[in-house]
């Protein structure tokens, strides 16, 4: 690759071509508007090409929906509306601060891209640890794809069930461990560049633990009143200062945390449990029933691997590739903070900004349309 | 008009010959300076060795396909185990031939070649991306051997629910290396619509434009909008496997046919990709070859859309026996009865061109005549198969085989070759042999159509398609085929040596060995790695008026007389002639 | 394609046998089509070699013309042809509704497709791999998948239609042509020399059923894993609806020279028990049959029995007197739907099968040769 671009740099010296190429100016374009164009009709196909991808699980999910409307009425319950809201609530904030991002970079203000690109990339960790809470629980319940579903109303939470959460966060763990480590040997060599990058993304990776910590206490919520929400809002607060000082001590005390905290939530889950389980109309066939009936019973309630399988095979299938697209954009907004540390952006080139803001929108606005299909409309 | 007639006083315009140091083979060394290489033209030359290989070893499982077929109980496979092989190899036949074969194989190897030199541009809008979408095509045909090197693969290259679902093979695999491939394919798409709408030189107005590069623009709108769909199935697919999704799978509630639906959402626009870009090059060839402007410019190029777009809305006819409501089947029978007229049209326009031209019976000419003849019964025997009644009837039997070898390789991969050898001396700049060049095309008409004329009698009779075994009854027509393959497969190794001598043996190729008007013509033989050293003068690109044979030299010069004028657009500032 | 001209029908050119109401018109269909195509194709394929030598020019000779376009004349062939694609188009949905539109009255026959084979329902109990009709009468295929899809596909009747699992598709024809049967003379010699070679009868050499009717062949056109290709079997077409009860009558019970074991296997395959009993011990909807003929049963109620040949024909008929305890009281009742000699068959079935039918080692042995047969059964049905 260097070869031939430098082949071609000298290529352009010896045919003389007088066009000034600065650095950000790749050697087939001749202006910066022109690569700027391409650029801006590039991701708006690239954007195009990902909404014809979710509308195929759009599709299913229109599908089965017509196909058996009960199941899905029936199965939404299990979906935690709270945790949903706070997740969409966190992700239009976090395309605000992306478009905040995207002003900073065109008017030079480099300080605050770096601010506003960090504040993106602590929305997505929170999102993310808000959805681990949310896939843990339910992967305990076994409430599963159709193949695996193992949910059973009678005993909704199986004594020996894995830790997922445990396995979920722990990339999690390695990933804050490495950056916090980073940030210490920046710090003691006193490399400027290395601190200024390792900072933003140390807070952002404490804040996947700060999602957890505001999964948690709203799963173990059920609180209508203000001042339980309150109250959740000061744990979420002692939370969070909990995790930053975490992120100082070992991964040992995360883990006791963590482990105390899954049990609360265990415990609210039950109570959430027992009043979806009235919702769902299920009922268990009680000894000295009509026969027949348990069987009618038996065949009308959703709650069983064929019919209510489906609906968390979509359900996982369509908040699964949402989340892959959230972890690409993270690392795409990580790529953009090390540049905007680099002062790389400028009015005239900023265009890399520009481009992941509008992906960071889509991936916004799917969310949009997944919170209410799936979580809302019973 | 002979040389002596070249206007004199004129300005002759020739560029020559490239130095070492300039030709874009040359101008760098060593196997990293090709594999991690931004050029288009070495990526288009790396896709067209990928490809050139997917296609010899799928070449090889189908002849193994027929050597099978040449007795009723199975002439090559034997054991309990035989059936099993056949339907691995027709898979891997099909699956390799679709994904790494013919859908990269005109817009990504010719393609990345020629786009931008016909463009005028100095390379694809974003040269790596295009890098990145040839080593994903590298990483999807590592997944395709994968899954042969595992546990092979049965499922046909459709990938059937609940067949898929339920096979022991490794479908995970190939259905990964499909996925893959598919953005391979969008990454290529994609680029090629922002290089088109961006990247003109000035001069370069849409009607300006070669239609090789209207059909390559028709192409990646389909690209782009429905292998989304695909991915989105496969990976659908895949987790159905993993996780029993219960989707597709009636074992868990699922419906097959959403599968069906899904799949022919994309794969029926995918066999307008393969023969698009086909529709492209056979316009620019016919043009070229009988040096005569092409008929009804605007007329193909509208019809290269309307095909893109229509070719969208009747992926239904392939499942017209699986059950859908008759009201739906009658109208996907409808909508498929429209995209036979813009395929007509072309047809028409291509004669039309070839009345009153000057032809030369060059090997790419032969080519391009074989192509009309094989896609025009291509397309005509799809009318037997649009037609409901009749398709009952001749759905997934040999007619229908028939029927899309016809158009995949009579159509695409002919045009594929004419392409080949109409553009080989710009590519390495060596002419090849053109009695060799000519025998080929000849042997693999007959060839082929010795293969491929008994399966449509084989199929009205009512011989079932993927058939390991078959009655006895049908034993003459499929021994013709086998014949047939046999000489077919004789004429692609006439054309792959023909080309292969060229590289040792071949003379050094003029910069316009056919006389051409579109831009790849203006500039050397193979073009230097900046393609251009300044936006091109753009003309119209099916003038001939001002090219003429230049019998000493043996190649076609153009001639540039006084009253050119400077072109019709005003160029931007920033890069007029002006400044340099 | 401008090989195929206008089909003669019946005689083996392009098409086989017509023999049922949809191949006339898929026939005469077909032929219009392909004559539409001749027309365009021969002036095509004309004009493009005949300009091909015509307008050859040596090298850098000038075209005779540089006409770029005439849009009237472009107009004319982008619209003419349409007219064509209008009638086809109609033509086509008019017969596609025929077969899609079931007359009243048709003949119901159930159909099931699976790896790799067939069987055919024609109520009151009998199955068979083969399929059996009257001529002129409508007969109405009702179809479903055990496994993957399948497709029927009748040359002669030009009919197809897949046969998807999770969803019943329907199919109909009406047969306009007779299968002759063959005269007993050659009949028993082909019985004779299938038994000399080894017992499977061959319907591609004989071109007649083991009962001597001649047949048309019925694919199966929906790829469907390694035997896709031997998933054949034969349509018969009755002359008489006398004959066609006949053959009904005599595949509707055992038959004499067949062993009661292997029946009650077929009938253990066919008539659903397989659906809610295993032999291999796993627990599905019912109790398996590994643990019934001779072992003790405990029922809902508390009291044991060990089960024996008044039980099992009790259960058979009457399922819910005497449920096992641990299991729901699901079962039909197959009272009327079996014979006595099919019960007899079954219980003697259900011994070779059962983990302590008192001959514990021998039945061990029993078991798996029977389940060879099985599999050997399952291939001569397909053929």
């Amino acid at each position: 690759m260097s070869t031939i671009e430098a082949a071609a740099e000298n290529a352009h010296d010896a045919h003389g071509h007088d066009h000034d190429h600065p650095s950000f100016l790749a050697h087939h374009f001749d202006t910066p508007e022109q690569q700027f164009d391409s650029g801006k009709l590039g991701i708006w196909l690239f954007l195009v090409t990902e909404i014809l991808f979710f509308s195929g699980m759009f599709c299913a999910y229109a599908i089965f929906r017509m196909l058996r409307p009960d199941v899905f009425e029936g199965c939404s319950q299990f979906l935690n509306t709270k945790l949903g809201a706070i997740n969409t609530g966190v992700l239009l904030f976090s395309s605000l601060t992306m478009a905040w991002a995207v002003r900073c970079s065109q008017v030079k203000q480099d300080r605050g891209l770096v601010a506003m690109l960090a504040a993106t990339l602590s929305c997505a960790m929170i999102f993310l640890g808000v959805k681990a809470i949310e896939y843990s629980h339910k992967w305990e319940m076994g409430l599963l794809p159709a193949g695996l579903y193992f949910y059973d109303p009678a005993n909704p939470h199986p004594e020996s069930h894995t830790n997922y959460l445990f396995y979920i966060c722990l990339p999690f763990m390695i990933l804050l461990g490495g950056v916090v480590a980073w940030l210490v040997v920046s710090l003691a060599t006193r490399n400027k560049f290395h601190v200024q990058c390792a900072m933003p993304l140390t807070v952002a990776a404490a804040c996947f633990f700060v999602g957890i910590g505001l999964g948690m206490v709203l799963e173990s919520g059920g609180s209508e009143h203000a001042a339980d929400e309150y109250q959740a809002h000061a744990t979420t607060e002692l939370e969070q200062t909990a995790a930053i000082q975490l992120v100082s001590s070992g991964e040992s005390e995360v883990l006791e945390s963590l482990a105390t905290e899954s049990n609360t939530g265990i415990q609210s889950e039950l109570s959430a449990r027992q009043r979806q389980l009235e919702n769902a109309g299920t009922a268990i066939v009680q000894e000295g029933d009509e026969i027949a009936g348990a069987i009618v019973s038996v065949e009308e309630n959703v709650m069983t691997q064929r019919k209510a399988g489906v609906f968390f095979s979509i359900y996982y299938c369509m908040t699964g590739v949402h989340a892959i697209h959230i972890l690409v954009g993270i690392g795409f907004l990580v790529w953009l903070l090390v540049r905007a540390v680099r002062q790389d952006f400028n009015p005239q080139y900023f265009g890399p900004v520009d481009y992941v803001g509008l992906y960071w929108h889509l991936v916004d606005l799917i969310w949009i349309y997944l919170f209410p299909l799936l979580y809302l409309i019973r | 008009m002979s040389a002596g007639s070249i206007p004199s006083g004129d300005q002759i315009k020739d560029p020559g010959y490239p130095t070492a140091s300039e030709n874009y083979l040359t101008n760098s060394k060593g196997a990293l300076s090709w594999l991690f290489t931004l050029d288009h033209k070495r990526i288009g030359v790396m896709y067209l060795i990928g490809v050139m290989t997917a296609f010899f070893a799928a070449g090889l499982l189908a002849l193994l396909i027929r050597l099978h077929l040449f007795r009723p109980d199975g002439a090559v496979f034997t054991g309990p185990e035989a059936n099993n092989w056949y339907n691995q190899v027709f898979t891997l036949h099909g699956a390799i031939m679709v994904f790494l074969f013919i859908i990269p194989s005109i817009p990504a190897a010719l393609g990345n070649f020629l786009v931008p030199v016909m463009l005028g541009a100095k390379d694809v809008a974003f040269p790596r991306l295009n890098l990145s979408s040839f080593y994903l095509w590298v990483f999807g045909a590592i997944f395709f051997v994968g899954a042969l090197m595992a546990s092979g693969l049965d499922t046909g290259w459709t990938f059937y629910t609940p067949y898929s679902t339920t096979t022991d093979t490794s479908v995970i695999l190939a259905t990964s290396g499909a996925f893959i491939l598919g953005f391979s394919s969008i990454f290529t798409g994609l680029n090629f619509i922002v290089t088109i709408n961006t990247m003109r030189p000035p001069g370069m107005t849409w009607f300006r434009m070669p239609l090789f590069l209207w059909a390559t623009y028709a192409t990646s709108i389909i690209q782009v909008l429905a292998t989304p769909v695909l991915g989105i199935t496969l990976l659908l697919l895949i987790a159905e496997r993993v996780m029993h999704i219960g989707i597709f799978d009636p074992e868990f509630n699922g419906d097959p046919v959403t599968f069906q639906h899904f799949f022919w959402f994309y794969s029926h626009p995918a066999v307008y990709i393969m023969i698009l870009p086909a529709f492209g090059v056979i316009s620019d060839l016919i043009s070229v070859h009988s040096h005569k402007r092409i008929f009804g410019y605007r007329f193909i190029a509208y019809s290269s859309i309307a095909i893109a777009l229509l070719g969208f809305l009747v992926w239904g006819h392939h499942m017209f026996t699986a059950g859908m409501g008759p009201m739906t089947t009658i109208i996907f029978s409808a909508l498929t009865f429209t995209v036979s007229v813009p395929s007509a049209i072309k047809v028409f326009n291509w004669l039309a061109t070839m009345y009153k031209g000057s032809i030369s019976l060059t090997t790419p000419m032969c080519f391009a005549i074989a192509f009309i003849f094989l896609f025009t019964i291509g397309g005509l025997t799809g009318l037997h198969l649009g037609t409901l009644a009749t398709d009952m009837h001749l759905h997934d039997t040999y007619f229908v085989v028939a029927h899309f070898h016809y158009v995949m390789v009579g159509g695409t991969l002919v045009s594929f070759l004419g392409a080949l050898f109409h553009w080989w001396p710009k590519m390495f700049g060596k002419m090849y042999s053109e009695t060799g060049g000519r025998l080929a095309a000849v042997i693999i008409f007959l060839g082929f159509n010795l293969t491929f004329l008994p399966q449509f009698v084989l199929g009205s009779r009512g011989m079932p398609r993927r058939y390991a075994t078959y009655d006895p009854e049908f034993q003459t027509l499929h021994q013709i085929s086998t014949i047939g393959t046999l000489l077919l497969g004789v004429g692609l190794l006439v054309a792959l040596f023909v080309l292969l001598r060229s590289l040792v043996k071949g003379e050094r190729a003029p910069a316009n060995p056919w006389g051409g008007a579109t831009l790849e013509w203006q500039c050397t033989s193979p073009p230097p790695f900046y393609n251009f050293e300044r936006p091109p003068a753009v003309g119209d690109p099916y003038d001939f008026s001002d090219i003429f044979w230049d019998t000493e030299n043996e190649r076609y010069v153009t001639v540039e007389p006084d009253r050119k004028i400077a072109p019709a657009e005003q160029p931007e500032p920033a890069h007029a002639e002006g400044t340099h | 394609m401008f090989v195929l001209g206008d089909a003669p029908a019946g005689d083996y050119a392009w098409f086989p046998e017509n023999a049922s109401t949809f191949a006339a018109d898929n026939d005469w269909l077909f032929g219009m089509i392909s004559i539409v195509c001749i027309i365009f194709f021969i002036p095509i394929a004309f004009a493009l070699f005949y300009f091909a030598l015509k307008y050859q020019k040596p090298k850098g000779a000038p075209a005779e013309s540089d006409t770029s376009h005439n849009t009237p004349l472009e107009l004319a062939w982008s619209i003419g042809p349409s007219f064509f694609l209008v009638g086809m188009f109609v033509f086509g949905a008019k017969a596609y509704l025929d077969h899609r539109t079931v007359p009243d009255g048709a003949n119901e026959v159930g159909l099931q497709g699976f790896k790799w084979g067939w069987t055919f329902n024609y109520g009151g109990g009998v199955y068979n791999p083969e399929l059996h009709i009257l001529i002129d009468e409508p007969t109405k295929l009702s179809m479903r998948s055990s496994d993957v899809i399948h497709s029927v596909f009748v040359p002669a009747f030009r009919a197809k239609k897949d046969v998807v699992p999770g969803r019943y598709n329907y199919m109909w024809f009406k047969p306009t042509v007779a299968t002759e049967k063959v005269s007993d003379a050659e009949l028993q010699a082909a019985i004779e020399a299938t038994k000399a070679a080894g017992g499977e009868w061959d319907h591609d050499r004989w071109q007649f059923t083991k009962d001597g009717y001649r047949f048309f062949d019925l694919y199966c056109t929906e790829y469907c894993g390694k035997n896709h290709s031997k998933m054949q079997t034969v349509v018969v077409v009755h002359e008489t609806l006398e004959d066609l009860n006949a053959w009904i009558e005599k595949y509707s019970k055992r038959q004499e020279e067949t062993n009661p074991v292997e029946y009650g296997e077929t009938l253990y395959n066919q008539r659903g028990c397989k659906g809610c009993h295993s032999i291999d011990g796993s627990k599905r909807v019912g109790p398996s049959f590994q643990e019934s003929f001779g072992n003790n049963r405990v029922f809902a109620s508390g009291e044991a029995i060990v089960a024996d040949e008044n039980y099992i024909r009790e259960s058979i008929l009457y399922p819910k007197a005497k449920v096992v305890a641990g299991y729901q009281p699901v079962m039909p009742s197959y009272k009327g739907q079996l014979s006595d000699d099919d019960i007899y068959c079954l219980i003697e079935y259900l011994k070779t099968v059962s983990a302590h039918s008192g001959k514990t080692e021998g039945g061990e042995n029993i078991e798996a040769s029977s389940s060879e047969d099985a599999l050997s059964d399952a291939e001569t049905a397909t053929e």
